[in-house]
């Protein structure tokens, strides 16, 4: 029987050998492979255990803080604005992880990388440290930009063309991030599906990730294409047509509500004519007209410091090789362009900055909890869009766009807009209304984009000039007076 | 002459006897000493669970100190009254595993905590019990049947409509009113009596007994009858209450025991057979086993439902990597039913595979000692028992930590000592006590003592 006995206590002990095989194998070998995988939680969840350090606006106001509560996670993650900064915050969720800002800036809000107190003190009570993340956005403006959209769909970008700094994003229809913050986890997924089957989309950031046919505001990048690459095409004059016979086809490119146009390239923008600016695109020539899109920034995901940011779309020159007609769309923004809001307000900021496009950014500072700066955002250009004169140019144009072409409604008194509407028909009963516009004109302190995705109507009412540049106007004038209202006491 | 030499032989007595005695006192020293290092190491543990998980010292650690020490010194004084020839080290080894339980479940929930310690408390009163009614494990020859059919009996109550409960898909739980218990765990020792008092009477006929049909040999079935019955009935009550972990402890049990008792590899063969077919008939027919398969083989595409458990143990494993998060520094909350069945997980995270390993070398340690107990010990049925003990300490463990690793498919049971739950606590010290008695009896056979 004893040597039964010996047999089975080998066979127990190869069973442990094996045990202690796997274990390695999950513990050091495999370890490092499942810590990353995106599905595991660990972190959020030792996040969510600590305090965590607060999201504010540039002008102070708290959009994200933690409050300590009673249950099993120590503290409560709060947005006290609710829908208005989601698409920036993102939240912070226990079971779906986290995006926006609290993804971005994680490990400075967890005091992950913050220095922590040295010594033997500091390991035995390790004082948790937190960062406080300071945003660009101005809360001011943030409800300005809000209350001028209202409840219809689309999206507002304003951007400090200068050092690239967001000042204001919103993105209509929104979500609640409290909801997904939630540490009760079947509130949590409840509102997690409800929110992604709802057909309008409102966990969608409109603002940067979403592109839309940006229709004649893409005529901004046509022209600045002349001036750089064909200067004679801006002083030829075009035919006055209803519509533009294309090559290879016997389609024509209309005019938008059937009216006749023509002229020499700043009377076509000015009037936007979509003719004028088809055939433009034609002479001009994919590869030019291409570059002149690559070097604006599209096909390129904007720098912008939050997850999920989208690449505006223009086809490569070969694409119109076979295609020609396609070429005289594309150069009124038709078809196969598309682009994101945050795409159009850097175009705008690159005329109001003499061709530059300084990198986007949300982050202003970082503070540790003794309001120490840990860092300190520091402007740099993103990409040379045009040169100087070319900008120069295109700003003459669209300063005369808001005076006596399409953009009226974007007009303030005592202050010069520059603007460029946009109406890009997406289906024959569906447009895409657009504005791009910056203000002063000599000296812009700010650049807007504002899109409202396929409005349904007719003729003259669906357009950017009369739906979008009202919001324009309203965001511009906010921000001009809240600037001279914050400086004039140090004046 | 005859004085001298009765002179002579007295003198020899007394030195024999002493000598005995100073061996019985270095064991219980030996046990001691260890009990003492034991005590450090679980109140340390409790320690740094407390700093870890508020920054401050435990408010209890004085009476939790004493407990621990109290508990461990009461089992220690039983064996020195009791069965002071017996084993040095399963006490204190178990009682570091209990321990270590104990404070990963403070950690995890302190309610349960509460009512792990209550059990522990009545698992050392069972431990103690145990000594001193069995004083020689042969005794319980006389109850075989009495025993085979009370385990039985136990096995079939959380069937019985009233009593009966299904908790996480088994139905293994009675209630008498506050009180839940699972009786599986005690018929585990009861049939584990019958079976060793069985075959260690039968074991010689069983070894010889040859019959074949055909080409194949068959087991003497009228010899193996009563304990073939009893193992295939205890199989298929535990399937009907969807008990799988359990099922294939009995299963490996009884496998282990006729082949210690016989040496035929041809039953091991036969298990192996047996099993592989009932694998094969419950995997089509059970939903339960075909869905641990499923997530065995790929917990990853159903990650969020099914295999959610098995991902977050391994998230777990991970975390803790080589020496671990540190005690209440980790988050294994995330497991479900990470008290009882992933309790190994908790531990994998907090202390690593330094912990993990470290557990599994106690396991080990206790495994062997239970052998080396059965190979002094001086009767088959002694044998068999501290076998059977021993292979249920060894077998449970590695059924469970295999699960919770995803080296075989999950089949639920309680890591023993470690794992929240009163029933296989109690159980676990029984055998504890049963191991410890059979080594008393055998030192004092070899010590020429007879009780």
């Amino acid at each position: 029987m004893n040597r039964n006995i010996r047999a089975f206590g080998i066979i127990v002990m190869l069973l442990f050998v094996a045990l202690a095989a796997q274990l390695a194998n999950l513990q050091v070998v495999d370890a490092k492979h499942l810590n990353h995988d995106p599905r595991n939680t660990r972190q959020v969840v030792a996040d969510f255990s600590k305090p965590r350090g607060a999201i504010q606006t540039a002008d102070g106001v708290i959009v994200a803080q933690s409050v300590p509560s009673g249950d099993l996670y120590k503290y409560q993650r709060q947005y006290p604005k609710g829908p208005l900064y989601a698409f920036t915050t993102g939240f912070l969720s226990f079971r779906y992880g986290a995006t926006g800002v609290e993804a971005q800036y994680g490990a400075a809000l967890a005091g992950r990388d913050l220095p922590s107190a040295g010594g033997l003190r500091g390991l035995l009570s390790p004082t948790i440290r937190t960062g406080t993340v300071t945003l660009t956005l101005n809360d001011y403006l943030q409800q300005a930009a809000a209350f001028a959209l209202g409840q219809r769909v689309g999206a507002v970008v304003a951007i400090d063309p200068r050092d690239g700094s967001i000042l204001a994003m919103v993105s209509q229809p929104s979500y609640d991030p409290n909801l997904l913050a939630s540490h009760n986890g079947t509130a949590e997924s409840t509102a997690f599906t409800g929110l992604n089957r709802d057909p309008g989309a409102p966990m969608l950031p409109r603002a940067y990730r979403e592109s839309y046919a940006p229709g004649s505001t893409f005529k901004t990048i046509t022209a600045s294409a002349v001036l750089d690459h064909n200067p004679s095409i801006a002083t030829t004059t075009y035919p006055t047509l209803a519509a533009l016979p294309l090559p290879q086809t016997t389609n024509k490119l209309h005019n938008f509500g059937g009216e006749t146009c023509g002229g020499q390239m700043p009377t076509l923008f000015v009037i936007s004519c979509d003719t004028g600016f088809g055939q433009i695109g034609l002479d001009l020539g994919a590869p030019a007209l291409s570059a002149e899109a690559q070097a604006f920034g599209f096909n390129q995901i904007p720098p912008l410091d939050l997850p999920g940011v989208f690449r505006s779309t223009f086809p490569g020159p070969a694409f119109f090789d076979q295609q020609k007609p396609l070429l005289a769309f594309s150069a009124i923004g038709q078809d196969d362009v598309s682009a994101t809001p945050l795409q159009m307000a850097l175009v705008a900021s690159a005329i109001a900055d003499h061709g530059v496009i300084m990198t986007p950014h949300v982050m202003k500072e970082i503070r540790d909890s003794d309001g120490n700066v840990l860092t300190s955002y520091t402007p740099k250009a993103w990409l040379v869009a045009t040169s100087p004169s070319t900008a120069d140019q295109i700003r003459a144009f669209m300063v005369s766009v808001v005076q006596e072409g399409t953009g009226t409604a974007a007009r303030l008194p005592g202050v010069q807009v520059a603007a460029k509407t946009g109406t890009a028909e997406v289906t024959p009963t569906a447009t895409n209304a657009w504005m791009i516009a910056f203000a002063p004109a000599d000296n812009p302190v700010i650049a807007v984009a504002v899109v409202l995705p396929a409005l349904t109507g007719v003729g003259n009412e669906v357009t950017g000039g009369v739906k979008a540049a009202p919001i324009v106007r309203g965001v511009i004038a906010a921000w001009l007076q809240h600037l001279s209202a914050t400086a004039a006491p140090h004046a | 002459m005859t004085a001298t030499a009765t002179r002579a032989d007295r003198r020899a007595q007394r030195r024999n006897r002493r000598a005995l005695r100073r061996w019985e006192v270095a064991n219980r020293g030996t046990e001691l000493g260890l009990i003492v290092l034991v005590a450090i190491a679980v109140v340390g543990a409790y320690t740094l669970a407390s700093l870890g998980k508020t920054a401050s010292l435990p408010v209890n650690l004085g009476p939790f100190l004493a407990v621990v020490l109290g508990l461990l010194l009461c089992g220690h004084v039983a064996l020195r009254i009791l069965a002071p020839r017996a084993d040095p080290v399963l006490l204190p080894v178990a009682g570091l595993l209990n321990g270590l339980g104990y404070v990963m479940i403070v950690r995890l929930n302190r309610h349960q905590a509460g009512l792990q310690a209550v059990w522990t408390a009545l698992g050392m009163a069972a431990f103690i019990g145990t000594l001193a009614v069995v004083r020689r494990v042969r005794d319980l020859d006389r109850y075989r049947y009495l025993l085979g059919l009370g385990g039985i009996g136990l096995l079939l109550l959380p069937l019985v409509p009233g009593i009966g409960e299904q908790i996480g898909g088994s139905r293994v739980w009675v209630h008498f009113g506050p009180l839940n218990f699972e009786p599986g765990e005690l018929a585990k020792v009861m049939l584990l009596v019958f079976c060793a008092s069985y075959l260690g009477e039968k074991h010689v006929l069983l070894a010889q007994g040859d019959r074949r049909w055909g080409p194949i040999p068959l087991p003497d079935l009228r010899a193996l009858g009563p304990v073939a019955l009893a193992w295939g009935v205890s199989i298929m009550i535990m399937v009907a209450e969807h008990d799988l972990g359990m099922s294939m402890l009995y299963f490996f049990l009884f496998i282990t025991l006729l082949y210690v008792a016989t040496g035929r590899r041809r039953y091991v063969g036969g298990g192996a057979v047996m099993f592989a077919g009932a694998a094969l008939i419950a995997y089509r027919t059970s939903a339960v086993l075909h869905e641990r398969v499923t997530v065995w083989l790929d917990p990853w595409r159903t990650s969020q439902s099914t295999g959610f458990q098995l991902v977050q143990a391994m998230f777990a494993f991970a975390a803790g990597g080589t020496v671990g998060t540190g005690l209440a520094l980790g988050s294994p909350s995330r497991i479900p039913a990470v008290q009882t069945d992933f309790i190994f997980a908790a531990i994998g995270e907090e202390l690593g595979l330094a912990g993990t390993v470290a557990v599994l070398a106690a396991f080990l340690i206790m495994v062997t000692v239970g052998l080396r107990i059965a190979l002094r010990a001086d009767h088959p049925f002694d044998k068999l028992l501290a076998v059977g003990a021993a292979a249920i300490l060894g077998l449970q463990t590695f059924i469970i930590v295999s699960g919770v690793i995803r080296l075989l498919p999950l089949t639920g049971i309680t890591l023993p000592f470690v794992s929240y739950g009163g029933s296989s606590l109690l159980t676990n010290y029984i055998l504890l006590a049963f191991l410890l008695r059979i080594s008393d009896s055998s030192a004092r056979h070899a010590a020429g003592i007879t009780p």
